[in-house]
């Protein structure tokens, strides 16, 4: 019987094997349905621009989400209580959950032509704003995107500094740049790496934002020409050749982040809290009331624009949003599934030793992979497989296959961002005692891993959900007929400027997005 | 002398009264079951809990107005006690200036205290390579270059292994006779301080419910609360 069980791989294998062969036969159904032709000589100076473009807007983006996103981090820390506060951070946990279609209508309800900006611009007799199409409207969406992101992830590092060091801190009279050189900086250089990489990779394969704010093709990224290559040219070889182009560009990028190494955090302090030392001081009063300000200049028009909603709830109860609403609801609920359990076997797979101790290269390893999904582009992946499918299914058929499946590969570096940790922490806490007790398999799970568990799965099921439900990606390919979701339905709203229903339709996708990501947190 | 007289600290959980005298230069261990409020006492004395009334004083000055850094004192905590990032000079230095622009006066005084607890040659080392006796060691050259007469110290010895903390233990009691330092120390095993320390402290439910020296203290019969602590 061990014998047996030695020969038998872990599931986490299988798993990853299976997502492998998803992305090979994918790409092999593209090239096959197109022939060899790939990438003509001609198309390559387009190709190289398009990602000179999108390396620099994904650059520009990260950098500025960073620095805002730390900046508003610190600002809240050091600022413990102020008027607005509460409501300032529910904005920016709804801006982090939002899904990318309503930051988009934000986006051109708040700095449009027809907006309060432009508007207020008119009374005063001052110039209009210059359009939000372009470079600029694409790096502030995607800041207004990210760096709530990086302020939520900030705010929780910064606040686990031990409270002994912030003693400390105060009994040596840091001063402020002490407190940022020494306290705050080692947490920056351990957890800016981490962002750095997600936020550029999502960044550099922006869809939604890019196709709707980028004006143009200058300012395409590849998930674009993919898109261009599929649903204007019909060209699946070139779609192929590009996706495989991006593919290759986000391993190199993964496997560059991942010789830089990981932080461990700091030991965890003891006693109460103890108040940040540089909250004094009216310098840095200044900036931070300035940073506060412009991030809910920024961020707060965005998320607030959904309240335009309000005034049409009525549409919500029309018979399409009902049905976009149930086969939203039954994709989110089978991506979510889907996603959790692909995550929880390979974090399981990263940690599993028959001695107890678990090997760090691997779990480097696939740490590594499962960020390297956030490469992958989901409009070649999935038309790779419908290439395949189509003799069997018909587009709208295979569309309920394929989109629950893409968002669930799709969402997997999340989740497993929320899952692997606590799965590793009770491995290196108890993976002896459980080796040692034999315990392997449903029981190791119930009574090891279980307790740690719960919480992260309910967040990781609500964070998977909320990603689907709100994806505006591969559904801009199936969607029609009976396969139209909320955020399709929004975006034909809004391309019939029939704004109100679209705000309405927002509004209630930003709801259920925050009320996963609250009954997460409460589990 | 340090001085607690009615020392109040208020939470909704908790509520700490101490009243205790250390005459200067006496090493006090301070002994008592978890959660009893030692750590509250020693944070108190450093300026780091808020106190509601009560007189604190050291050598006659009123501590109660002073914020934590303008205090005679130094604290060194179970863990924690050095910034991960820095070399175990730095962390010294930063006992003399955060900033860590030292001049050459102060960099003598910096090698002096590392040279002092036996760690000279390990002053470029970062916090990760050194051992845990060899980490504390270094809070401690840190609280010397800071040359404040009180000395607290919240279980520092805690995590390290028997021997090593009675070496710790007589380290810092040469340490405190050749700079006639005060010494409060925490401690969970008051058998490993009882050659030390002069005065012994018993703090329970947010009181010094006893105080004197340890061979009158620590007998059995004291008390039942002590006895019940000591396991007599």
């Amino acid at each position: 019987m061990g014998r047996a069980a030695s020969l038998m791989p872990h599931p986490g294998l299988l798993a990853a094997g299976l997502i492998a062969a998803l992305v090979a036969a994918s790409l092999a159904g593209l090239s096959q349905a197109g022939g060899a032709a790939g990438l003509s000589a001609g198309s390559l100076p387009y190709l190289a621009g398009v990602v000179r473009g999108a390396a620099l807007q994904a650059a520009l983006s990260t950098l500025l989400s960073l620095l805002l996103g730390t900046a508003l981090a610190l600002a809240l820390a050091r600022r413990a209580a102020f008027p607005g506060r509460s409501a300032l951070i529910a904005i920016i946990t709804a801006a982090a959950v939002a899904p990318t279609i309503v930051v988009v209508f934000g986006m051109v309800a708040a700095f449009g032509r027809g907006g309060p900006l432009a508007t207020l611009a008119g009374f005063a007799g001052l110039p209009a704003p210059p359009a939000i199409y372009g470079l600029h409207g694409i790096v502030t969406a995607h800041v207004v995107m990210n760096a709530p992101l990086v302020a939520r992830v900030m705010l929780g590092a910064f606040a686990s500094i031990p409270a002994e060091r912030a003693r400390l801190a105060e009994a040596l009279r840091f001063g402020a740049l002490d407190c940022l050189r020494h306290l705050d900086g080692p947490v920056i250089r351990r957890e800016w790496p981490g962002l750095a990489a997600f936020i550029f990779l999502a960044c550099f394969t922006s869809f939604a934002v890019v196709l709707t704010l980028g004006g143009g093709p200058a300012n395409a990224t590849l998930e674009v020409a993919i898109y261009q290559a599929l649903r204007l040219d019909v060209d699946f070889a070139r779609a192929a050749a590009i996706a495989l182009l991006q593919i290759a560009l986000a391993l190199l990028f993964v496997a560059g982040f991942g010789l830089t190494g990981a932080r461990l955090p700091d030991a965890p302090g003891q006693g109460r809290m103890h108040p940040r030392p540089d909250r004094a001081g009216p310098s840095l009063l200044i900036l931070d009331v300035a940073v506060i300000g412009l991030s809910a200049l920024l961020i707060g028009p965005v998320m607030l624009s959904v309240l335009a909603g309000l005034g049409r709830l009525d549409a919500l109860a029309s018979p399409e949003v009902r049905e976009a609403a149930a086969v939203s609801l039954v994709l989110a609920s089978c991506a979510a599934i889907m996603s959790v359990g692909l995550a929880l076997l390979l974090a399981s797979a990263a940690e599993a030793a028959p001695l107890g101790r678990a090997s760090p290269a691997r779990r480097r390893l696939v740490d590594l992979s499962t960020l390297a999904l956030l490469g992958l582009p989901p409009f070649a992946l999935v038309t790779g497989l419908f290439v395949l499918m189509r003799g069997s299914f018909s587009l709208t058929g295979a569309g309920f296959v394929l989109v629950p499946l893409v968002n669930a590969l799709m969402a997997l570096p999340f989740v497993y961002r929320l899952l692997a940790p606590p799965l590793r922490q009770s491995a290196e806490r108890h993976g002896r005692l459980a080796a040692s007790l034999g315990l392997t398999g449903i029981a190791r799970l119930r009574i090891v891993a279980w307790p740690v568990l719960r919480r992260p799965l309910a967040a990781a099921l609500a964070l998977a959900a909320a990603l689907s439900l709100g994806d505006f990606g591969v559904i801009a390919l199936f969607g029609g007929g009976d396969l139209i979701t909320l955020p399709y339905l929004m975006a034909e709203r809004m391309g019939a400027y029939r704004i109100d229903e679209a705000g309405a339709i927002a509004l209630a996708l930003v709801a259920v997005a925050v009320g996963l990501a609250y009954a997460a947190d409460k589990v | 002398m340090l001085e607690l007289d009615d020392l109040t600290v208020s939470y909704p959980d908790f509520t700490g009264r101490y009243s205790l005298v250390v005459p200067k230069g006496a090493l006090c261990a301070v002994i008592g079951p978890s959660g009893g409020g030692k750590t509250t006492m020693l944070h108190a004395i450093a300026g780091f809990e808020p106190v509601v009334s009560g007189r604190l004083a050291f050598e006659g000055q009123n501590l109660g107005p002073l914020p934590p850094a303008a205090r005679p004192c130094s604290l060194l905590f179970q863990d924690n006690n050095l910034f991960p990032h820095l070399s175990a000079a730095d962390n010294v230095a930063l006992g003399l200036k955060p900033s860590l622009s030292l001049n050459g006066a102060e960099k003598a005084v910096v090698a002096e205290a590392l040279a002092a607890v036996d760690l000279a040659d390990e002053a470029r080392r970062l916090p990760s390579e050194l051992s845990g006796g060899q980490r504390q060691r270094v809070a401690l050259a840190r609280a010397l270059a800071m040359r404040r007469p009180l000395l607290l110290l919240d279980e520092p010895f805690g995590a390290l292994d028997p021997g090593l903390r009675k070496a710790m233990i007589g380290l810092t009691d040469r340490l405190r006779r050749e700079r006639r330092l005060t010494v409060l120390m925490t401690i969970h095993t008051p058998a490993e301080i009882i050659d030390a320390a002069d005065l012994v402290a018993f703090v329970a439910e947010g009181e010094v419910r006893d105080a004197g020296a340890p061979a009158d203290l620590l007998r059995k019969g004291r008390s039942e609360t002590m006895d019940a602590f000591l396991g007599l």
